[in-house]
């Protein structure tokens, strides 16, 4: 790439030399100084104007040289572009999939940009649109972002009132976001120097974590002895470096989950897969079209298109065996070794032994199938 | 660690950097036009003077007058290429802006990064632009490219002709578009194009519809014929139509009668010029959307007891209901994720298997454990177990 920008460079200063010698400029000067010749002699008329002509004649071929030069510079760089980008999109277009949808989208467009506390965007968006967003959501996010704005200045405060008034729900989900909040704040305390204020924190708020926490505020109040040197003892850990950007994550993730939405904006991870998934499509559909099948109209994609770990959503369990995925039919078993595969498999594998004793095709363990037992992902 | 695949993803960038390098070209080759006549003009004129004055026609004094009404000429040209000249340095500026843009992504290690994150906003704000763009919300557009400093990876101007143009044909005008149409014979006929053919054969249906029948034998004759070596069997069709009424059953009058055709000039339109300008026939936020759909949706996704608010596929009002036509993801290989966390379970996250047969990750098992008191409550079914009844679940 970085040979691929400096070849550019060369066209822009071609590009450069013709602005700064503007060849209409050098007409023009040409022309002039022909005509100042003749007024101060009017005698050199016929010689001023044929010298002129001639003059003409090798600037503009001159010109037209520059000019030529910079064209093909252009065009050359051009059908590199051509050899260099070659993802060909056409063929894994399907213009039909979301005919009569385009609401749909809108709307996610216009909820993607509310939930980046990007409001102006989003409801710009939704007037030019014609969409009507809900009220509700744009209050809770504006809510949201206002406790965000507030962490990013290490102001715990918002927050650790946001997730008290929501204890309940919040434990419900197995979240220890408040108790989180609570540690930051003692620690913020310490770290300012306030011992006797931290002191005065912890016995204030931590007491209705104490069974749920023990361990951990056990460490907090050991850090005590060795106050002035956290840092240097084997405490070190408790002040980690990316603590408020930890926190920050925590809150939007629980918060999200409160009110029923992903953490991430839906739109940015579709797209965001879309992109990395493209050129594995554009193969696969190209092959596709070679065979008069769009890629697009099957039931299920006849590739796999690999996920980063933060994009799977479901457990997907393909058989060991047979490579299938397991469905509601054939679902995924348990043998008494640990080892699972899917029901059909076990089953074939159970009918080549005659006593009914089978042996696990991952290790030396025998067991009956009837001691296999289903697993739920 | 995920690593990029730089080459692949670069090679998606296509209409990214040739449609400002094609721009630029095209500047170029008008201010060159223009600049070539000049000079084929200028040589003239100074030959004819240099006659003239050589035949006494013009003394020194009528010679300067001349010398400065070419120098005046000149001048003029030199304005008149403003506009020319500006776009050529907003065009090249802006192809250097988005090769660094790109440059800067070859920098980017890992999936993972922050920074890829960051690029990957900037790039979702491009498509969305692009759509907005081709949707007709140029507000939008152009307020979000100015709040996000990318005036320069995305093309708000090219849209600002083709709106007019479409705008114009809502009301049923041709001219318009037939003046496009005329500005970029030689690169229509390279695509193949029958716009200039249709928009022809629309007014001449107008015309007929008003039942104008003089007017529009004219206009055909004008017009029309010019196309009959190519066009023969719709030229004597629609000629058909002075013999119907607007109102008439007969197919296939009725259908070339039919407004509709204006919605079907208006998409050959729009088709046309996004070929000639580089653009991807249909908008980049549609593509890669129904990519990444497809690649993320499992069954799972529309049965409400494995939905996963995380999953863009598992919102039915949403993702989900524009997915329903798409394709759905294949696995050969198992990952299991854990439904307590969200985390995938691996060698650094065992799966365990509760009594009950449900499965979680060892991480998320210990912590409920660590706050209960080493009970556990398996969320999907409510039983309670002790942290010590798990047992290790093996996923090869
Ligand atoms: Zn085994
Ligand atoms: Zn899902």
């Amino acid at each position: 790439m970085e040979a691929f920008v400096k070849d550019y460079d060369k066209v822009i200063k071609k590009q450069r030399m013709l602005e700064t010698n503007d060849p209409l400029d050098r007409l023009i000067n040409i022309v002039n100084e022909a005509k100042d010749k003749i007024r101060a002699d009017p005698s050199s008329v016929s010689a001023s104007l044929t010298a002129l002509g001639k003059t003409i004649k090798t600037v503009s071929s001159g010109i037209s040289e520059e000019h030529k030069e910079l064209q093909s510079a252009l065009s050359k760089y051009s059908k590199a572009i051509d050899k260099r980008f070659t993802g060909d999109m056409i063929a894994a277009i399907n213009p039909h999939a979301f005919d009569n949808k385009e609401n749909i989208l809108r709307n996610t467009i216009a909820m993607h940009f509310i939930r980046q506390g990007n409001f102006e965007i989003g409801d710009t968006f939704a007037k030019e649109a014609g969409l009507k967003l809900p009220e509700s959501m744009r209050h809770k996010f504006m809510e949201m972002f206002e406790i965000v704005e507030a962490l990013k200045v290490n102001s715990l405060e918002p927050a650790l009132e946001w997730s008290t008034r929501h204890r309940r729900e919040l434990e419900k989900r197995s979240s220890i976001l408040e108790f989180k909040l609570h540690r930051q704040r003692y620690l913020q305390l310490l770290e300012a120097s306030r011992k006797e204020d931290a002191i005065a924190y912890a016995k204030q708020n931590f007491g209705y974590f104490g069974t749920r926490h023990t361990q951990e505020i056990m460490r907090l109040m050991g850090c005590l002895l060795f106050f002035d040197r956290i840092k240097s003892s084997p405490y070190a850990d408790l002040i980690a470096p990316n603590a408020n950007a930890d926190i920050q994550h925590m809150f939007t993730r629980d918060f999200c989950s409160l009110i029923g939405l992903s953490c991430e904006s839906p739109l940015y991870i579709s797209v965001t897969v879309g992109t990395q998934a493209m050129p594995t499509i554009i193969k696969m559909s190209s092959i596709m079209k070679a065979k008069k099948t769009e890629w697009s109209q099957q039931s299920e994609l006849p590739v796999e298109i690999n996920l980063t770990d933060d994009t799977k959503f479901h457990s997907i369990f393909a058989c060991p065996v047979s490579k299938e995925q397991a469905t509601d039919e054939n679902p995924p078993m348990m043998m008494v070794c640990g080892h699972v595969i899917c029901k059909e498999s076990l089953v074939k594998l159970s009918r080549s032994v005659p006593n009914g004793r089978l042996k696990c095709p991952y290790c030396p363990t025998e067991s009956m199938s009837s001691q296999a037992k289903n697993v739920y992902f | 660690m995920n690593k990029i695949n730089h080459d692949q993803l670069l090679s998606l960038e296509h209409p990214f950097i040739k449609i400002p390098v094609e721009k630029f070209r095209s500047s170029l080759k008008t201010e060159q036009k223009h600049i070539e006549k000049e000079i084929a003009h200028l040589t003239n004129t100074v030959s004819e003077i240099s006659k003239k004055s050589q035949h006494g026609i013009m003394d020194a004094n009528q010679v300067q007058t001349a010398l400065e009404a070419i120098v005046s000429r000149l001048s003029t040209l030199k304005r008149r290429l403003t506009e020319t000249r500006a776009e050529e340095s907003l065009y090249s500026q802006r192809t250097k802006v988005r090769l660094q843009h790109l440059q800067e992504f070859t920098a980017i290690p890992t999936l993972d990064s922050d920074e890829f994150g960051r690029w990957s906003r900037v790039r979702l704000n491009r498509i969305l632009i692009d759509y907005m763009l081709r949707e007709g919300f140029r507000e939008t557009a152009s307020y979000l490219a100015k709040s996000e400093n990318m005036e320069d990876l995305v093309d708000i101007e090219l849209f600002v002709q083709s709106a007019k143009i479409e705008q114009a044909l809502n009301k049923y005008s041709c001219s318009e578009c037939l003046q496009w149409c005329n500005e970029n014979k030689s690169s229509l006929k390279k695509i193949k194009s029958t716009l200039e053919f249709s928009l022809r054969e629309q007014e001449f249906i107008e015309l007929a519809r008003e039942r104008r029948s003089q007017d529009a034998i004219a206009y055909a004759k004008k017009h029309l014929t010019p196309w009959q070596e190519t066009h023969m069997k719709e030229l004597s069709q629609v000629m058909a139509l002075l013999a119907f009424p607007p109102d008439t059953k007969c197919q296939p009058y009725k259908r070339l009668y039919d407004k509709s055709r204006w919605r079907n000039i208006i998409s050959q339109f729009r088709s046309n010029n996004f070929a000639l300008q580089f653009f991807t026939p249909e908008p980049l936020l549609n593509v890669t959307l129904q990519a990444g759909l497809s690649a993320l949706k499992t069954p799972m996704c529309y049965l409400p007891e494995h939905r996963n608010i995380n999953c863009p596929v598992c919102d039915p009002h949403t993702l989900g209901l524009l997915a329903t036509d798409l394709p759905l993801s294949h696995h050969f290989n198992s990952s299991i994720v854990c439904r307590i966390s969200g985390q995938i379970m691996n060698e650094d996250n065992l799966p365990m298997a509760l009594p009950n047969g449900y499965v979680y990750s060892y991480n998320a098992l210990a912590q409920m454990a660590s706050l209960n008191g080493g009970k556990i409550t398996c969320p999907r079914t409510g039983a309670v177990f002790d942290i010590a009844q798990v047992k290790k679940v093996f996923i090869s």
